[in-house]
């Protein structure tokens, strides 16, 4: 099923599309499109070999020491309780709550000695979207000096947009360029600087899906209006008046923002016959649908496939809009000060584990993993030793993130952290070098950063490939 | 030849357990965990997470009349267990602090009524389960470090520590008479099923292998205990004789099956799968 705003597609199908346009949905949708629609020819980018990017972004911290880099010499009050299962890797070994990703592991990299500045999730989560902390508002509601660094995406979304290394494919050339699935990242009540497109301009931020398990894919950008109850719909004149209220809004919206020709196809090709098949993932196979894991993030792993699929260059699957576990219909984010263990072996290592193989393994089956580059990886680690609420805190010092497809090397294992995860006992890496590496992977070179008025925001993590 | 022993005997232990494949009682496929029947066996009580709250819920043992115990509440609340007797409910209760969480034992009456805080916050506190007399509950709290089982009378009197291990000690279960007590517990490397007498001492584990077992469930007659492990590669409900032997993967699905619950009769045991795609509740009969 396809949930346009809050009301099911099937129910709008008699309906003007233009229509249902909020004034709203006009700063974030598909601008980027524009670019697209009037990108020129190659104009000479070193050929990366991915051609899409899909990041899973693990928000609140996943503990290193329970997932990837789990140490079972160390004491008991750090190992924690989980015990450790071979990799396809020899001598690497993850949690014990990893199988399926442990039997893929020879299409994965890891990375074991990630370090980020801050402890703060607001400014973390920051580093980790951007590169940078530039602007980033920590818990007390100080943004840091500078101008926040476009997101990741919205910098290789410009990039493909403007060149021609990796032409679009023909069966869906409109998409946008950057998509998100799931809503927005917040710290608390307060959304996360570093989501968008930053100095690039808003036509850069991402276009936002959502999937949740009772609806199936929401595009909140393309609200209803709101008195428009699906019970109303039958009611002509209700319908015409909320209709003709709507057309107005979006004309008032033209004129206000200028949207050009291009931007008007965008929205016309979000709501096209063709987008909805590729959201509605009830098309899907059950079979390949089990696989993923009928969770939201399983579900939402698998609409970021068919996007990618589609030929959307950049999605990012939010695990969570927050960081707490219990937030978000329960399968909330991955901060867990409280209740870690038995939140990570209830509920986050097997939807993750389950999700994310059939993720890589889908994209292998299907042709499309050495061309996508897949990335997981949170804002931060958590501390390696276990506190008194059978939780980990913060920790900035050390911390993991697993790559696959686009070019990178499967099967290798990049830094090594001390005997208890707290800190890289060599190569340590920072998200600025992720971000390097994921614009490297797609083709973008410094020289292209450069005309975007940008700079490397670290260095290219090169034993990946 | 020696492979088709090794491979037949837990098959035809199955077989002999097992009376037909288990019936799908739920099909909302909302989270859920912590399952119980009720001590008269006509409801189940569960954790659900629906509509972005974790909430306790009951339904009648047939998947109908799926409703929150405690309506009002809008801070999660989880892993309840009825009384002996049905009238009362013991459960966790989390109240946010900032990214964090307070986390007590209270109790309500069956109806969701009248609430009492049996354990007031301290630490870590989950897994009540009141013992068969009804006289104690039994639960896990880290307030000495490292989770630990402790119990406290019905009117939260009379502290004691039942275990004192640097590894953590969770999901107690009582034995039918009261007298034992299993747990899973990280003791001996991995998580291990074990069972101690009531007043702590004694330990013993039941499990073996490199896996991780968890969540046991006493039969009603004692004899036998059902458990989650990931021994066949993911979580499958498991079940051994009180005394070690005779293993066997009840479940045996490549899907996630969890949270293990013993009918009153002993004739039932209900799960969480997904083999269905979402998380719902399964009966299956037990001979």
């Amino acid at each position: 099923m396809l949930l346009v705003g809050r009301q099911t597609q099937r129910t709008c199908q008699t309906l003007s599309r233009r229509s249902f346009l909020q004034v709203g949905a006009s700063s974030v949708l598909g601008l980027s499109l524009a670019d697209l629609l009037r990108a020129g020819q190659p104009s000479g980018r070193n050929p990366g070999s991915a051609k899409s990017v899909i990041l899973l972004w693990l928000w609140g911290g996943p503990s290193q020491l329970d997932t990837f880099d789990p140490k079972p010499n160390a004491p008991l009050e750090y190992r924690g309780p989980f015990g450790t299962v071979p990799t396809r890797i020899p001598g690497v070994r993850f949690t014990e709550l990893f199988p399926k990703l442990a039997g893929a592991s020879d299409k994965l990299a890891l990375i074991r000695t990630l370090v980020t500045p801050s402890n703060d999730h607001g400014i973390a989560g920051t580093v980790g979207l951007t590169g940078s902390p530039a602007g980033g508002t920590g818990l007390d509601g100080k943004p840091l000096p500078g101008a926040p660094r476009p997101a990741t995406g919205a910098v290789v979304a410009k990039g493909l947009a403007s060149g021609g290394v990796h032409p679009r494919r023909a069966d869906h050339p409109d998409l946008p360029p950057f998509l998100v699935v799931g809503g927005k990242l917040h710290q608390g009540h307060k959304a996360i600087v570093g989501e968008g497109g930053g100095p690039l301009g808003a036509m850069y931020d991402p276009f936002r899906l959502e999937y949740d398990p009772v609806h199936g894919t929401k595009v909140p950008a393309l609200q209803l209006p709101p008195e428009l109850t699906p019970e109303r719909l039958t009611d002509r004149q209700t319908l015409m008046h909320a209709l003709a209220r709507a057309e107005q809004r979006l004309a008032d919206a033209q004129r206000a923002n200028a949207l050009d020709d291009y931007r008007a196809r965008a929205f016309a090709m979000l709501t096209s016959p063709s987008a909805r098949e590729m959201f509605d993932l009830s098309r899907e196979p059950a079979k390949v649908t089990d696989e993923y894991g009928r969770t939201r993030f399983g579900q939402s792993c698998l609409l970021a496939r068919r996007l990618v699929e589609a030929g959307v260059p950049y999605v990012q699957v939010n695990w969570s809009d927050h960081v707490e576990a219990e937030e978000d219909a329960g399968d909330g984010g991955w901060d867990h000060h409280y209740r870690n263990f038995q939140i990570m072996q209830d509920r986050h290592a097997p939807w993750l584990d389950q999700a994310m193989t059939a993720l890589v393994t889908d994209l292998d089956r299907r042709g499309l993993l050495a061309s996508t580059l897949v990335l997981a990886v949170g804002e931060f680690g958590r501390e390696p030793k276990v506190n008194d609420k059978a939780g980990r805190e913060h920790w900035p010092h050390c911390y993991c993130a697993l790559l696959a497809g686009g070019g990178v090397k499967g099967g290798r294992v990049i830094g090594t952290s001390d005997a208890r995860a707290a800190k890289p006992a060599d190569t340590p890496l920072t998200p600025g070098d992720l971000c390097a590496t994921v614009h490297h992977a797609v083709g973008l070179t410094s020289e292209h950063l450069t005309g975007m008025g940008l700079t490397p925001a670290g260095r290219v993590i090169e034993e990946l490939f | 030849m020696k492979l088709i022993i090794v491979f037949s005997v837990p098959l035809c232990l199955c077989g002999s357990i097992l009376a037909g494949d288990p019936v799908r009682i739920t099909t909302d496929q909302s989270f859920k965990q912590h399952l119980q029947w009720s001590p008269d066996g006509k409801r189940l009580l569960m954790t659900r997470i629906h509509q972005g709250k974790m909430a306790l819920w009951t339904m009648n043992a047939d998947g109908s009349d799926l409703k929150r115990l405690l309506p009002g509440h809008d801070q999660p609340h989880f892993d309840g267990h009825w009384s002996p007797d049905g009238s009362r409910v013991v459960y966790v209760h989390d109240k946010f602090e900032g990214t964090d969480g307070k986390l007590s034992i209270r109790t309500c009456a069956a109806d969701g009524s009248d609430e009492k805080v049996l354990v007031p916050h301290k630490a870590f506190e989950e897994s009540p389960r009141w013992s068969p007399d009804g006289k104690l509950v039994l639960w896990v709290s880290t307030r000495d470090g490292n989770p630990e089982l402790y119990t406290v009378t019905a009117d939260g009197k009379d502290l004691k520590r039942l275990t004192t291990e640097v590894a953590a000690d969770l999901h107690p279960a009582w034995s039918p008479d009261g007298r034992k007590i299993a747990f899973s517990s990280g003791r001996t490397g991995r998580q291990k099923i074990f069972v101690m007498t009531a007043d702590g001492t004694g330990a013993k584990k039941l499990t073996d292998g490199e896996y991780l077992d968890s969540w046991p469930a006493w039969s009603p007659d004692g004899k036998r205990i059902a458990f989650v492990s990931n021994r066949s590669g993911n979580y499958d409900v498991w079940l051994v004789n009180a005394d070690g032997s005779g293993l066997v993967n009840l479940t045996d699905h490549p899907a996630q099956d969890t949270a293990p619950a013993w009918s009153p009769d002993g004739k039932k045991l209900a799960f969480v799968s997904t083999r269905d795609g979402g998380s719902d509740v399964y009966v299956l009969d037990v001979k």
